[in-house]
């Protein structure tokens, strides 16, 4: 019952995605206001119909009804309640649902926060949103239902993969999903746009919290992702250039480029073409990404079961989104105005310079990601490209960006003084060059590029705050009025200082780990002791352990500092799980200040021994530490006050607010 | 400068980066793509010493030594050739005889494979996409997904 | 019925959403001059805030405030856009068309696509449903479901080792039968059940395996009755026929009155008489329960020969007059005798084919290859 009531819900939600996909758009052409108001009830009716659909389903799991197909094929009765839930969103079909359920939960909050957009941009927008989801939900309903039964039902499920059954999958989807799928919105603000042959004033500063917070969203996703890679697959690696990364840092790299290209569009009106563009775009790369995922065209820890009709499903609906806006852009681009002018050194220069690099970069992943399809379709031969090919070409396109970073906020609007910028991040210039010396002499072998890696690092933390220091005038006025200036400036002052700071923190993380990291393999017996980056490793022993749903072999090791002081304990561990007989490695993390000892098992060998691999990752939690910074940097500029505003207080106009746009 | 040369200086700017970044694209793609062989197909192949590749199949039954502490070796094949692979670390959890691998690293003077990555990435029949199609192709493996229900 | 309840009022509240602003009396749509213009203003607002605040030059902020002063200008010079050349049919036919679009798609495609009388099937409710009112293939999944959870309970393995037997999965309750015994201890009714099992995965015969079974059950307990059947029954198979009728009479002799195995075991001796009589008759055209069990006294090889020989007779003689069940009931346990599984099931098929598997004589052939645990291939 509660699972059938779920499936009609998705069936009613794909019915209302056909009428929110044509009726305001119909509105907005006749400029019937009837029309129009339809958008927003039917959007949120959508939302709450494809949410429903959706807790039927984790119902279904939290109840382990295996008369679900889906149910059976990825869960099983003895699994923790947490992997119940989780695991609704652990396989295709439930991923995909999430997929539609966030793309209808950001319809539903146009609807409810465009009260004030202009009712045609509003209704066309709603329509877009409309159409990519009546895409999605036939996509569900006709090649990965959730919700097709089985009788009679079976009486166990046949579990999740193991490797899923961890709290990453609790946050990491959604929150990569809630980014992807973001950016849908400022799709649909540009396809309007498009469709109406207008822009209004105001567009950009409509799209830009759109854009932030799929950023947010995404920025999350990727950094939650990596760090879940990283313990859970026992590689030690934090990113590994795989195809399904790369299909999720595309869109975040076309997103951040929106990202700026929309503060000079809201500022200046300038780069509305290439805005626009972006917009669309960002939105495809994340198609393309969902594409990459969904069809399995691509080897990856990520692929689940592949279908080609999925695959050729989702191809069709990439190739009428990206190919229908991309023609529509081509037909209405030359009817958009141009705006102001500005000079090549300005901040809008600076980020216009910021767009050429961050879409050269993601130019350069979407080459790298999808060259081995292209070249086994044309010659047959299999190729695969990794880490050297994105180390030779997104490395040194990313080096003069994050270098020129500092400088971006402190030009002046329109016609900059590069020079009167370069004094004023001279301390931070100075700071950078110490910590470049500091490097050098004190860590040992440290090599020339380590320490520049380093200093790149700490000149991006220090050039944000000089940003903050010369804004709140710190220095020159008294203390008490520099920090009543600093908490006077616009939030997405503070946005940006922090997201450039939390960026630069990253950076540091990333160099620390590669240039620094110690790691040796070696055998261990009880007892025995290892040495490792000055610290010493002591094997306790292994005990067996039962869990719930596995049973696992548990190595103890307790690291002891340089003067035989006990830094801490950590467990390391081989699992198998019993439903499907699959061996998984648990690494053991300890964590030091912002360092990490990492441990993963090896085979037994023969004389009682096993064999250890360990590492030393000095600052690696920075990495993830500097996404967290990044996320709260964009939180915080959500907060601003233009951004909230959107259309200001409509003092003359009250009468005319749009109905429906309370619904 | 007039408004117009100053738009053309930025375009050509833009344009002169694209180039370089493509160049560079091109000459990454060239030097650091690495191509996945079976064992049959290595044979025949012609690599550069030092050149990186792939190198998938099935590990054969009864190759798989676990040396001198954590040296490894075993054998790669793919029912009709198998060659010779050596590798230090930890094997994936996945890893094991008749199963298919890919191995990433450099054919050795000697013939032997010197492994620096072995994956056991899988799908649900752990078996890696691209020796799977290999596979198939020689007829050695059959797809058994039944999936009832769906 | 609930479930039609609730889908009805989904579908009313889905309509509503698209009918009421539909319902709302129409006014003139506003005009996105309006809105700029109001954006202008805020940003005038906010240049005069950030030049307060000294965030930018005065020079500066003049000149912004300039360009903002001429957007404003350039957007009165725009004509309205939109207005009263509005078609009226069409907004409402798309109005009507978008409230029936709701139900018609809803109800179509859900129709197509759902399962609306199945119900919900949460494991627990289904785990505390009366067992009696389960199924036997419920009982059997309920206690697979827990040993796969539980394996080293040997209880539960105990408990459904004998119901794998009775539902004809032999193989299943033959591994089940092990698992008790290695978790439990080899008592003589385990070792004997798993002899039984062996038998029947063997079609019937008590092969050396199950013979084994069967000794050590005896080991164990040495009047053991099911135990010392089935090694005289393999005897008879043999072509011992006089040590198995012999065993069989010290068996009844030992049995008490009420003993469920006095009637089989009568039985048993009545036709080992019979048959012990008739075979030294000669041997007919096609294959006989007797000649079969004659060849068995052969050595190996010659057996073999001799028992193929006939199957293939009689198969040559099926395909001349196919419409003969009892030939092809013959021909099936022939070959699962022979352990030719396939071509059992191929003679099934033939036979199947022949007889029509809807007839009475399909069915009769159809539970026969079932009760030789041959699966029918479709």
């Amino acid at each position: 019952m509660i699972v059938e009531t779920g499936h009609f819900a998705l069936v009613l939600a794909l019915a209302l995605a056909l009428v929110q996909s044509l009726v305001p758009l119909v509105g907005a052409r006749t400029n019937d206001a009837r029309l129009m108001a339809t958008g927003g009830p039917v959007a949120v009716a959508g939302f709450a119909l494809t949410g429903i659909a959706f807790a039927a389903l984790v119902m279904a799991y939290v109840q382990s009804d295996f008369s679900v197909a889906n149910v059976w094929e990825n869960s099983h009765s003895a699994k923790p309640m947490l992997y119940k839930v989780t695991g609704t969103w652990g396989n295709h079909e439930g991923s995909m649902l999430l997929w539609v359920l966030i793309l209808t939960f950001f319809g539903a909050l146009v609807a409810v926060f465009g009260g004030n957009l202009p009712a045609t941009l509003r209704a066309n927008v709603l329509s877009v949103q409309g159409w990519i989801g009546a895409a999605f939900l036939l996509f569900v309903l006709t090649t990965s239902n959730p919700f097709i039964r089985l009788e009679p039902a079976p009486f166990e499920g046949r579990d999740l993969n193991p490797i899923l059954q961890d709290v990453g999958l609790a946050i990491h989807p959604p929150l990569l999903y809630l980014g992807y799928v973001g950016f849908s919105v400022c799709f649909s603000f540009a396809v309007a746009a498009l469709i109406d042959g207008r822009i209004d004033a105001a567009w950009a500063r409509w799209v830009r919290p759109w854009t932030l917070a799929a950023w947010m969203f995404l920025t999350g996703g990727i950094a939650m992702g990596s760090y879940w890679a990283y313990y859970e697959l026992g590689w030690g690696g934090f990113w590994f250039w795989d195809p399904v990364e790369n299909a999720s840092f595309m869109p975040w790299l076309a997103g951040t480029a929106l990202l700026h290209s929309a503060i000079v569009m809201e500022k200046r009106s300038a780069l509305k073409i290439w805005t626009i563009l972006l917009a669309i775009l960002t939105f495809s790369l994340s198609l393309l990404g969902t594409f990459l995922v969904r069809s399995g065209v691509l080897t990856s820890v990520h692929a689940f079961a592949t279908d080609p009709t999925r695959g050729v499903f989702i191809l069709a609906i990439l190739v009428l989104f990206i190919g229908g806006s991309l023609a529509l852009f081509a037909l209405r681009a030359g009817s958009l105005t141009a705006g102001g002018l500005f000079h090549p050194i300005s901040r809008e220069g600076a980020l216009v310079l910021n767009n050429l690099f961050l879409t050269t970069a993601a130019a350069t992943v979407l080459v790298g990601t999808l060259y081995p399809l292209l070249v086994e379709a044309v010659t047959g031969d299999k190729i695969s490209v990794g880490a050297p090919f994105f180390n030779l070409t997104f490395g040194p396109l990313m080096l003069p960006l994050l270098l020129l970073i500092p400088f971006g906020p402190l030009l002046a609007w329109k016609r900059g003084d590069v020079y009167a910028v370069a004094q004023r991040l001279m301390a931070a210039f100075g700071g950078a060059l110490l910590a470049v010396l500091a490097t050098l002499l004190l860590a040992d072998g440290a090599s020339v590029f380590a320490a520049l890696g380093v200093g790149i690092g700490v000149w991006m933390i220090l050039g944000a705050l000089t940003d903050l220091v010369q804004k709140s005038a710190l220095g020159t006025v008294p203390l008490a009025v520099a920090a009543r200036r600093l908490a006077g400036l616009p939030r997405s002052v503070h946005g940006t200082a922090l997201a450039h700071l939390g960026m630069g923190v990253t950076v540091l993380g990333i160099v620390a780990t590669l240039a620094f990291e110690a790691e040796h393999i070696t055998i261990m017996k009880p007892g025995e002791s290892t040495a490792i980056a000055g610290r010493t490793l002591r094997f306790e022993g292994v005990s067996p352990v039962q869990g719930p749903n596995f049973t696992e072999t548990r190595a103890s090791f307790v690291l002891l500092g340089a003067g035989g002081g006990k830094l801490g304990e950590v467990t390391s561990a081989k699992r198998v799980y019993t439903a499907r007989q699959m061996p998984t490695t648990e690494a053991g993390i300890l964590t030091l200040g912002f360092s990490q000892l990492y441990v993963s098992l090896g085979d037994p060998t023969q004389d009682g021994g096993i064999v250890v691999r360990i590492w030393w990752k000095p600052l690696v939690t920075l990495i993830w530490l500097g996404g967290l910074v990044m996320m709260v940097a964009a939180a915080v500029s959500l907060t601003d006050r233009r951004l909230r505003v959107g259309a200001p207080a409509r003092r003359a106009k009250a009468a005319s607010s749009p109905a429906g746009a309370k619904a | 400068m007039t408004r117009k040369q100053k738009r053309l200086s930025v375009i050509a700017g833009a344009l002169a980066f694209l180039g370089a970044a493509t160049a560079l694209t091109f000459y990454a793609l060239g030097q650091k793509a690495s191509f996945f062989y079976m064992p049959t197909e290595l044979q025949a192949a012609v690599l550069e010493p030092g050149q990186r590749i792939r190198l998938g199949g099935l590990v054969e039954a009864g190759t798989v030594k676990r040396g001198q502490g954590t040296e490894i070796s075993f054998a790669i094949t793919d029912q009709e050739k198998s060659v010779p692979v050596a590798y230090v670390g930890i094997l994936p959890d996945l890893f094991r005889e008749g199963q298919g691998v890919i191995a990433e690293g450099t054919m050795r003077a000697d013939g032997v494979f010197a492994a620096d990555s072995v994956l056991a990435k899988h799908d649900e029949n752990y078996m890696p996409k691209e020796v799977a199609d290999s596979l198939k192709a020689k007829g050695v493996w059959q797809d058994e997904t039944a999936r009832p229900g769906s | 019925m609930l479930f039609w309840i609730v889908a009805a009022l989904l579908t009313l509240a889905a309509s509503l959403a698209v009918m009421l602003p539909l319902s709302v009396k129409n006014r003139q749509a506003d005009i996105a001059r309006d809105h700029d213009i109001e954006v202008y203003r805020d940003q005038l607002g906010e240049l005069d805030k950030d030049a307060a605040r000294g965030l930018i030059g005065p020079a500066e902020a003049e000149e912004a405030r300039a360009e903002i002063g001429r957007r404003i200008l350039k957007l009165a010079g725009t004509k309205d856009g939109g207005g009263a050349d509005r078609p009226a049919r069409l907004p409402r036919v798309v109005g009507a068309a978008a409230v029936l679009a709701v139900p018609i798609v809803g109800w179509g495609l859900y129709a197509e696509l759902g399962s609306p009388l199945l119900p919900g099937q949460p494991l627990n409710a289904r785990l505390q449903a009366d067992p009696a009112e389960n199924t036997m293939e419920e009982l059997v999944a309920r206690a697979e479901a827990h040993l796969s959870s539980n394996p080293e309970d040997g209880r539960g393995w105990d408990v459904l080792a004998p119901i794998y037997l009775r539902t004809g999965r032999s193989e299943d309750s033959a591994a089940a039968y092990r698992n008790a015994i290695r978790l439990l201890g080899g008592s003589a009714d385990r070792l004997a059940g798993l002899g039984e099992a062996l038998s029947y995965g063997a079609g019937g015969v008590v092969t050396a395996e199950a013979q084994d079974a069967f000794k050590q059950a005896l080991a164990a307990q040495p009047d053991h009755p099911k135990s010392r059947f089935y090694l005289a029954s393999g005897l008879a198979q043999e072509g011992k026929l006089q040590e198995a009728a012999a065993a069989w009479q010290a068996l009844l002799g030992g049995l008490p009155a009420d003993s469920p195995w006095r009637g089989p075991v009568q039985e048993a001796i009545t036709e080992a008489n019979r048959r012990s009589a008739a075979v030294q008759k000669p041997a007919g055209p096609v294959p006989t329960q007797e000649e079969m069990d004659a060849a068995a006294s052969m050595t190996a090889d010659d057996r073999t020969a001799m028992i193929e020989q006939m199957v293939s007779g009689l198969d040559a003689k099926l395909r001349e007059n196919p419409k003969d069940v009892e030939g092809w009931m013959r021909l099936v346990r022939s070959y699962v005798v022979l352990g030719k599984a396939d071509q059992a099931r191929e003679a099934l098929g033939r036979g199947l084919a022949a007889l029509d598997s809807g007839s009475e004589d399909g069915k009769r052939l159809t539970s026969l290859a079932a009760s030789l645990g041959l699966a029918s291939t479709e």
